[in-house]
């Protein structure tokens, strides 16, 4: 599975998104998930099986990725948590530490 | 960690700003200053805020990492920050109240993880972003982030 982060510039709240999604990764317990930051621009449906973004790219990423996750904040790990072991079960991830 | 990537002067505390281009224009002159960005980055920020969607530096606590493209005139990797007691508007939004911005220069995409990893620690932490929004002054500020 690959979880792909997206945010305007590509390089400031996508790649701190996907910093902090790393680390929920690792608080579950869940190996060999594909994570990376992009500009939402460039994003597919073949880019990834989910995108985060935040809030305010909601719209801009609407049918950009059949699997489009919004987060309210991209600091909060007990929301990040939350959405990311939501994900991984919609995709048949097994997830361990939940 | 993060203490390298800040420059000389650039963790700033003010009671308040007159609104986010000020905030910018506040958060960014350190950097300007010692050489790290131009003018054209200042402006690239400020342009991005005030675009559909531009409140997307955001990041949540009342937390905004203002930065753009690096080609629009990043000469270093750094960071700066500015605290201020009274939230002001990003983008004159009402949903979007920030009381800290950081301003992230990094010179591309990928070589500033060391710098977003730091970052990411720090503001995942509840408690440290806590004490980050109960800040009287820049001396409060240094003893959170370095």
């Amino acid at each position: 599975m690959k979880i792909l982060t997206a945010c305007s510039t590509g390089l400031g709240s996508s790649f701190m998104t996907q910093l902090n999604i790393d680390k929920a990764l690792k608080q579950l317990g869940v190996e060999g998930v594909e994570t990376d930051h992009t500009d939402i621009a460039s994003v597919t449906p073949a880019s990834a099986d989910t995108v985060f973004v935040g809030r305010d790219l909601a719209e801009a990423a609407q049918g950009k990725n059949p699997d489009v996750v919004v987060l309210d904040s991209l600091i909060d790990m007990n929301e990040i948590t939350k959405k990311v072991t939501a994900a991984l079960e919609r995709h048949g991830v097994e997830v361990p530490n939940k | 960690m993060l203490k390298e990537y800040f420059k000389d002067g650039a963790i700033l505390f003010a009671p308040e700003v007159a609104g986010w281009s000020e905030a910018v224009d506040e958060v960014t002159a350190p950097l300007l200053k010692a050489g790290s960005i131009t003018e054209g980055y200042v402006e690239a920020i400020k342009k991005s805020i005030a675009s559909p969607g531009g409140t997307y530096i955001d990041l949540g606590g009342q937390v905004a990492m203002a930065h753009a493209r690096p080609e629009t005139g990043v000469n270093a990797t750094s960071l700066s920050v500015l605290h201020v007691a009274k939230p002001f508007l990003l983008a004159d939004d009402e949903n979007h109240p920030i009381t800290t911005m950081f301003c992230l220069a990094a010179k591309d995409a990928n070589t500033h993880i060391e710098l977003m990893q730091a970052l990411a620690t720090l503001l995942t932490d509840a408690d440290k972003l806590k004490a980050l929004g109960e800040a009287t002054g820049a001396e409060d500020l240094r003893k959170i982030l370095l």
